[in-house]
This record gives C-alpha cells, structure tokens and sequence, in this order.
C-alpha cells in the first residue's frame, strides 16, 4: 500500500525539522499514540490504539529515523504488533522544503499490513490511513502553532 | 427378498415425481431451527484461535501469560499442550499416485504456513471473553518468505510451502490418447486460450460449528458437528484421538449450507475436540465470519492453457490442456486437494464425440488457505474452457454456436460411450436437451434482437455450454485410495405401532430437502402419504453408516437405499397380513394407509392394525409368524462407476461497454437427472446451483497480496452475488433414468453450477467479441472487462 501527500505548514524549517524530532510532539500528534518512549536517539517505542472499520486494536512497535539529511529529509519506518489485528510495517520518507513564509511537508509512504487488518481489505485500510495522515498533520500544525505564540497563562485547576 | 423388488417405479408410487415443499422450510421460516450454534451445555466453554497474521513464518516465542490470567478464561494452549493428543493426519490417497502432503496437527507448531494459521486456541466461559484473551497473547513470529504463485513455486528454488517437502508439486498426472499429435498435425484449426480461474469460497450462511461433549465417567465423546458426513466424522475422530469408534457420537443437527466446504477436516474442529477430551468439559467453537474467510476451505484457483483441434467442417479432433491448480500449504483430508483438478482433466470435452485428449494437470503448494472440493468439483473449469474454445472455433468457422454444438455433441443414439478421458456413460441425452434449449430460449428471435441492438450501440451476448455431471459415485472416488469414505448408505424403516412410518438413513440434510426427497420415496414403498413418514438423519447413534450427503449421491444413492429398505419392511408387512388375513401376499398391497386387494383395490385392514397387533397382541398371531415391523437395508451402488448426467445451460447478458459492468438478463437450463423425484426440489438445486456458478463468474473472489494476505476477507469487500444481481432461471427437464437402480434417480445438486459460469463467460465474449475484445479470467470484474475492451 502507498501512501502519499503533501503539508504547507506555518512554520519555518528549522521549527518542523525540530518537532519531527520531538518526542513531546509526536507523542501527542500520533493519532491514538498512548505511551512514546525515546530508547535512542533515533528511536522510540511506542504504543498505539487505532481503529480500522470493525477491528480496533493497540499496537506495540518500534520506530526508527534513518537516511537524516538535516532540514532536508529523512525516513521514518516502523513496524508493530497489533495482536489479533495482525501487524503493519512500513516506512515514510519524508522531505521538507522552504518556501519562505511557509514549509512544504511531502511523504511518500510504502505501507505493509497483515492478519485481520489485510484481509479487511486495502480499500478501508487505505482511506483510514489516510485520514490517520490528516490528523496527524493537523494536530502537528496545531501543536506548531501553539508553539510559536507565548504560552497561555494556566487556568488554575478546578 | 420378493420378486416385486425389481418393480419399476409406476402409478403405483404416486408420490415420486410429486413436488412436495421442504419438510425444514416451515420451522426454519418461523425461527425453530436448531443449529449447532445453539446448541449451549452445561459447563461450556467457548473457543476462540489466535491465528497467524502472516503467510509463512517461524514462531519464535508464544507467550500466553497475560492471556491466560484474563477473566473468564480456563485454559489457553499451544501445540505444545495440545498436539500430543491427536495423530497427525496427512491429505494423501492412494489411487493419486506418487501424491505428497506434509502432515497436519491441531495448532502450528514451528512453522506457520498461512495467514490465519491457528497457533493457540483459548477457553473461556463466553467467546467474547476468549476474544478478548486472543488480544494478550504475544506472538513473535519471524516472517518468512513466502510462496504465493503457483508458477514460481514451481522453480527449483523456489522456497518450500511447508517444511518437509522436496518440492512444491503435490501431483502430477497426464492422460493421453495415442493419436493427439496427429490430431493437432492434421487439423484444419486449431483454436487456443489461456484461462484464469480465480479463488472463491463457500460463505455458507451457518458458519462452520462444533460443540464437542466428552464424557469421562462413561468415555462417551459426542460432537455435535455442523457437517454434511457425521459418519466420516465419526471415524476420524475415533482413529486420530484413539478412542473405541462406538464410544464417539457424531450429531449433525440443522446444518446451515455446506456445498462440500463442510466435510473437510479443519486445525479447529479438531482442537475442539482435543481441549473437550483434555478438560472433560463441552467445548464450543463456531467461526465468525472473518475467520471463515481465512480457514474455511476456497474453491478453484486453476490457471489452465488449452487448445482445439477441428477438421474443416468443425469437428471437434481433439483437446490438449494443462491445468495448473494452487491448494494452499497442505493437501485437505481425507478428501485431499487432488479431486479438484483430476475431475478438471477428465471432464474437458466431455459432452463431444472428441477422439482424442491430453490432459496435464499439476497441482502446487502455496501460503494460501487450503483449496479442495466445493460444489461442482472441477466442472466450472472443464466446462468453461472446452466451451469457450468450441466458440472460439464457431467464430473461425463461422458457424452458429448451436450448430457447432449439434455437428459435436454425441448423439442420444451412441450410448453406452467412453470419451477420450476415459468416462463410460450409460445414457445420455445431449441432443434432446439442445433441441429443447433452443426452443425455451427462443433462440433465433433472441439473435435477431441482439443484431437489431446492436445497431443501437447495445451489446448484448448469448453464451451456451452443454455439461456432463459426475453424480452418485462408488467406490472408485475415494474408496479405492484408502480413504475411509463410504459409498453405500444404510437405512432402517420401521412402521410404529399406530402404522406410522419411520426412517433413519445414513444421507444428511443441509438444506436441500434431503429428508422430504426421502420421506416420498418410502411413503410409496408402504402405502402412506410423505407426512407420516418421519425421516431421522445426521446422527451416527441413531442412524446407520453409509457416505451420507456429497457428490450428488443423496437422492440417487440415499433414494435408492430408501426405496430397497421400504420393499423389504414392504414384503414383512404383506406377508404378516397374510398371515392375519389368511391370504397370499401376493394378492396384497399396500396403499392410502391400508393393507389393500392387490387387484381390487378394495382394503382389507389398516397400517394402524398391523401395527397394533404385532406389538400389543403377538399372542393372536399363527404360530411361527414374523411380527418385525422393521427393516434395515445397505445399497452400494454397481454397475456403472458413476451415473453420470447431462445438460445445457444459456445465459443472456448485456456488457455496459463504457463502464464494463456485465448485467445478467436470462438464463435457462435444460437437465437431465433422470428420475425426477421431486421436481420442486430439483429446481431449487437448479436454481441455486447455477447462482453459484454465476457468483464466481462475475463477483466472487478471494484477492491476495503478493505477501500472501487476502485483502478482502470480509463480507464488506467480498462480493456474494444478491438476488437483484441474479437473473431469471428458466429450467426445462429431460428424463433419462439410469438403469443401474430400481428409482433410476441421478444427482443435481451440481449441475447448476457445472456450467452457469462457462455460459456467462460465452456470453460476455459474444457481447464484446465485435468489438475484437476476449476474455478469459473469471470473475469478470468490469475493469477486466475493460481491460479486455482495451479502455483501461
């Protein structure tokens, strides 16, 4: 299964290039991401609980960044354990680019699923991937956003 | 035995060749069938698998720690717990010579072989709570390479489906008349193709279900089992879990569908009976619907190259065809995957007077779910390639599709014939069933119509395939390769005390109206009406042994039985009123409940009374009177290995040849099963045997990934064909009993799906054939359609 697509987020290079790096802002821009543990300096553990058509599982898997061109591009790859669900591996490649005012995320993804996730077939597999990408975007930008302004003055606790 | 034993079937039987509407269709309508899904005993608990999720791997670690301190679950096990119990079995038969599979067990042990493999079961007291244990076992399987095309398997070093094999070729045969070169060297055309049939599977609407009960205070182990053959069953769990055969008890309650997927042996039938012998406590397991999809046996998976050989006027020479047919990692048992492809081969050209044939047929492990038997064994492909060559050749000749079937088919007046495969028919009636198809059609007015559309821009197409049936097999199926199969079946007839009837036969119900074919059948034997005969079936306690209810053998096999154990209970029951009556047996007869003047008509005493007086006063009976009202007979069958039938089938379609969506309009079938015993239930069989044939044809298929995962396996991607998508069946009938039997009854079970695909496929290539488009891959799927078409 490929995946592919493209982000103009509002920041400048250096700040995406910084938050793909973030343990903090994976963490809470992963859709259904639960725990991310950093166990190197490229790589993460992490847990995720996701929900493909009827099958909704937590997956268990390593991460890993490899090929670093810094502020250029680099490759995101995975796989995980989903129990019954089966398993998904895969791996981005992900490349950013200046575009002045704004940066131009693009992923190209080549994604490999199995057990109860494959035979639910590519069709639905497909489109909640991509749905996964939007939100993960989204938020991402989200948490760029929040980033960039100064930081809210807490609401005291109820 | 009396003389009357040979009477053919005449007035006398005013209920054979009655439609009588299913005896189940009523309390299955109002909701009160009784399925093995729900059946619930005390102290069940429910199974639930944890299967692979790859194709071909090595399990490294199972850890089911977590899993087994989850609620509500007793016991989870591996092969390691397991496997011990059972004796391996291995799909293997004699008769297949020099045929390979490795062994099989109840859970994978090193090795898994396909995605859904299971490798641990989990007990627990619902399913939901087994489920969820399913969630916590860790499995780390070291994914390996897989085999998943049938051709590259074939290299030589093309990885191993399973462990254990030297190669991935699990039998080979060629069949071979001397003279097919010269054939092919002296024909005037040769036609030729290359066919890709794809994968389907059965989606019964019952899944498959298995309550096993073992009783360790007595020994007693009861399954009760959703399953076509309780008495295959029976024997196989006695032998691979070593118990006393008269200790295992197969139940085959309401059993939803079967079409042949049932009556393999599956990894978790097996495993349930294993943790019920282990625990001493029921266990259940009944499939849900994804993992039918993965475990349930699939169907075909043929890639065949074939071509023809005619002489100038389009006489059919000669065949020559190589089948290559994908099984999965294992060969089924005890069935094995063998008779798939062997039926292919020996059923190519079978309706033509073809003198010579060479047929290869190469059967190959993959990482797939196993393929093996399912309605129509081998017929869809036989038939659809040798018909979509004949066509092939009436458009070189510029013949009419009819016409070339007339100048090949043989002739009603050539029997008994062997064909070049080798097959002896008995009877045949190919060509008053051409006559009467062309006339229920309305032949020539729909070849007008489709001239006159198509100037409109709409391509329509008319598709023949006539078909030859194996039906009521002997022996020679799986008998004579060791398989412990049976192709006789038993029956016990019995009046009761108030001059009912009952009948316990060993042929089973799944649907097809078995028992209401059966009930006529000895309701004319003894003067009764089909109502007061109560039939019993699918319990190997209660019923004798005997094959039961496959390779449509039910009614002519099952019939037969029938028919011979109600003249027996027939000629007890004539002879004890003799006795009362103090007249000769032969002046007597039995009709409308009565014990009757053989001549007159007039009655003489009721059923009611016999039956009264042999069980409450034997005393007032002559000395030395038989007072048995009951009777048990076997019937094997001999004479011909096979009875085989005949028929034809056409399809109408018209092909959207912008979007390549095919729309079904019409189709007939004319069959000939011989004695019609119930036409009611005959075109029923028709009816949905040729849905099934249609359904691969254009919408079943079971897709793969290169890495061996199926990527539809659900019922929201796996198209089923639906009554809106279906056309009008229209059936016409010819008559032709066989002569092997006193009921003169073949099979039909089959015959629909043997040829309604190699008629839609006919169709759809007249339909585009103008526009220089072929195709030559089932399903038709629009965008082969439009492939073909050259749009896409």
């Amino acid at each position: 299964m490929e995946l592919e697509g493209t982000q103009e987020l509002n920041a400048d290079p250096q700040t995406v290039w910084a938050a793909l790096f973030d343990r903090d802002v994976l963490e809470r821009a992963i859709p259904g991401c639960e725990t991310l543990e950093q166990t190197g300096e490229t790589e993460f553990a992490a847990t995720v609980k996701l929900k493909v058509g009827p099958v909704s599982a937590r997956f268990k898997g390593a991460v890993e960044l490899s090929d670093i061109v810094p502020l250029v591009s680099c490759t995101l790859s995975g796989k995980g354990s989903g129990g019954l669900a089966g398993f998904a591996r895969g791996a981005a490649r992900v490349t950013i680019e200046d575009l002045g005012e704004t940066t131009r995320l693009t992923y190209s993804a080549d994604a490999a699923v199995g057990g109860k996730l494959a035979s639910l077939g590519n069709r639905l597999i497909k489109s909640t991937a991509q749905k996964l990408a939007g939100e993960f975007f989204a938020d991402f930008e989200a948490i760029l956003a929040e980033q960039a302004e100064p930081a809210p003055v807490p609401v005291p606790a109820e | 035995m009396r003389s009357s034993d040979t009477r053919t079937i005449s007035a006398r039987d005013p209920h054979i060749g009655q439609a009588h509407r299913r005896e189940t269709a009523r309390r299955h309508l109002a909701g009160r069938g009784r399925f093995v899904t729900d059946i619930a005993l005390p102290r069940m608990l429910h199974a639930a698998f944890v299967r692979s999720p790859m194709a071909r791997g090595r399990i490294v670690e199972i850890d089911t720690s977590d899993a087994a301190q989850s609620p509500g679950v007793v016991r989870v096990f591996t092969a390691r717990d397991l496997n011990p119990l059972c004796q391996p079995w291995t799909g293997t038969l004699d008769h297949f010579a020099s045929m390979v599979s490795a062994p099989q067990n109840l859970l994978a042990e090193d090795e898994v072989l396909w995605a859904g493999h299971p490798v641990a079961m989990i007990l627990a007291r619902t399913r939901a709570e087994a489920e969820d244990a399913c969630e916590l076992v860790m499995l780390d399987i070291e994914e390996g390479e897989a085999c998943v095309d049938g051709h590259a398997a074939l290299a030589e070093d093309a990885v191993r489906a399973a462990p254990g094999l030297d190669s991935n070729l699990c039998f080979q045969t060629v069949l071979e008349t001397k003279a097919v070169d010269d054939a092919f060297a002296c024909a005037a055309h040769v036609v030729e193709g290359d066919f890709v049939f794809g994968r389907h599977t059965a989606v019964t609407l019952e899944p498959r279900a298995v309550v096993a009960d073992f009783d360790a205070a007595s020994g007693q182990l009861t399954v009760h089992h959703g399953t076509q053959t309780p008495y295959q069953f029976q024997d196989i769990y006695a032998r691979h879990f070593a118990l006393p055969e008269s200790r295992v008890r197969v139940i085959a309650p309401d059993v939803g569908g079967s079409f042949g997927m049932k009556l393999h042996l599956y990894n978790e039938e097996m495993a349930t009976v294993a943790a019920s012998l282990q625990l001493g406590r029921p266990v259940k397991f009944v499939a849900d619907r994804l993992e039918s999809f993965v475990s349930d046996i699939h169907a075909r998976d043929h890639k065949v190259s074939a071509r023809m050989a005619l002489d100038a006027e389009g006489t059919i020479l000669a065949m020559d065809v190589d089948d290559m047919t994908q099984i999965g990692a294992f060969s089924t048992y005890p069935r094995t995957s063998v008779a798939e492809g062997n039926q292919v081969v020996r059923l190519m050209g079978a309706p033509y007077k073809m003198p010579d044939y060479r047929g290869r047929l190469s059967v190959v492990f993959q990482n797939k779910v196993q393929t093996s038997q399912y309605r129509a064994v081998g017929h869809p492909i036989a038939c659809a390639v040798t018909e979509a060559l004949v066509d092939k050749a009436a458009v070189k000749l510029g013949l009419d599709p009819i016409e070339m079937r007339a100048r090949n088919l043989v002739p009603d007046d050539a029997y008994p014939f062997v064909s070049a495969t080798g097959y002896s028919f008995e009877k045949l009636s190919h060509e008053a069933c051409l006559s009467k198809l062309r006339d229920l059609m309305d032949y020539d007015a729909l070849r007008a119509e489709q001239a006159e559309l198509r100037q409109k821009g709409v391509y329509r197409g008319i598709g023949i395939a006539p078909f030859v049936e194996i039906t009521n097999p002997g022996a020679a199926f799986y008998g004579v390769g060791g398989a412990r199969i049976s192709a006789q079946d038993g029956a016990v007839v019995r009046l009761t005390p108030s001059g009912e009837v009952q009948c316990a036969i060993s042929v089973t119900e799944q649907g097809q109206g078995t028992e209401t074919v059966i009930s006529q059948i000895v309701a004319d034997q003894l003067g009764v009406s089909p109502e007061q005969v109560k039939v019993t079936t699918g319990d190997t306690d209660t019923t004798p042994s005997g094959g039961a209810t496959w390779a449509c053998r039910g009614a002519g096999i099952g019939g037969e039985t029938a028919l011979r154990a109600g003249r027996k209970l027939q000629g007890q029951i004539l002879a004890l009123a003799g006795q009362i009556l103090q007249s000769d047996p032969a002046d007597l007869a039995l009709a409308e409940g009565h014990v009757v003047d053989a001549n007159s008509g007039t009655r003489r005493m009721p059923l009611a009374e016999i039956g009264r007086i042999a069980t409450y006063r034997p005393d007032t009976l002559p000395e030395g009177a038989d007072n048995s009202l009951t009777a048990a007979q076997h019937f094997a069958p001999s004479g011909y290995p096979f009875d085989f039938t005949n028929g034809i089938q056409a399809s109408l379609v018209e092909v959207d040849v912008e979007t390549g969506i095919v729309r079904l309009l019409k189709h007939w079938v004319v069959e000939d099963c011989g004695r019609i015993i119930n036409p009611l239930l005959v075109d029923e069989q028709i009816r949905g045997g040729v849905v099934q044939g249609l359904g691969p044809a254009l919408f079943e298929e079971c897709l793969y990934d290169e890495t061996g995962q199926m990527t539809n396996a659900s019922l929201a991607d796996y198209l089923v064909p639906m009554a809106c998508e279906m056309p009008d069946i229209v059936i016409g009938h010819v008559e032709t009993p066989t002569n092997d039997t006193i009921l003169g009854a073949k099979g039909v079970g089959e015959a629909g799906t043997a040829a309604a695909g190699a008629a839609a496929l006919n169709a759809v290539n007249d339909a585009i054939g103008p526009l220089g488009a072929q195709i030559h891959q089932t399903p038709m799927t629009p965008l082969r359609v439009l492939k073909a078409l050259g749009h896409v």
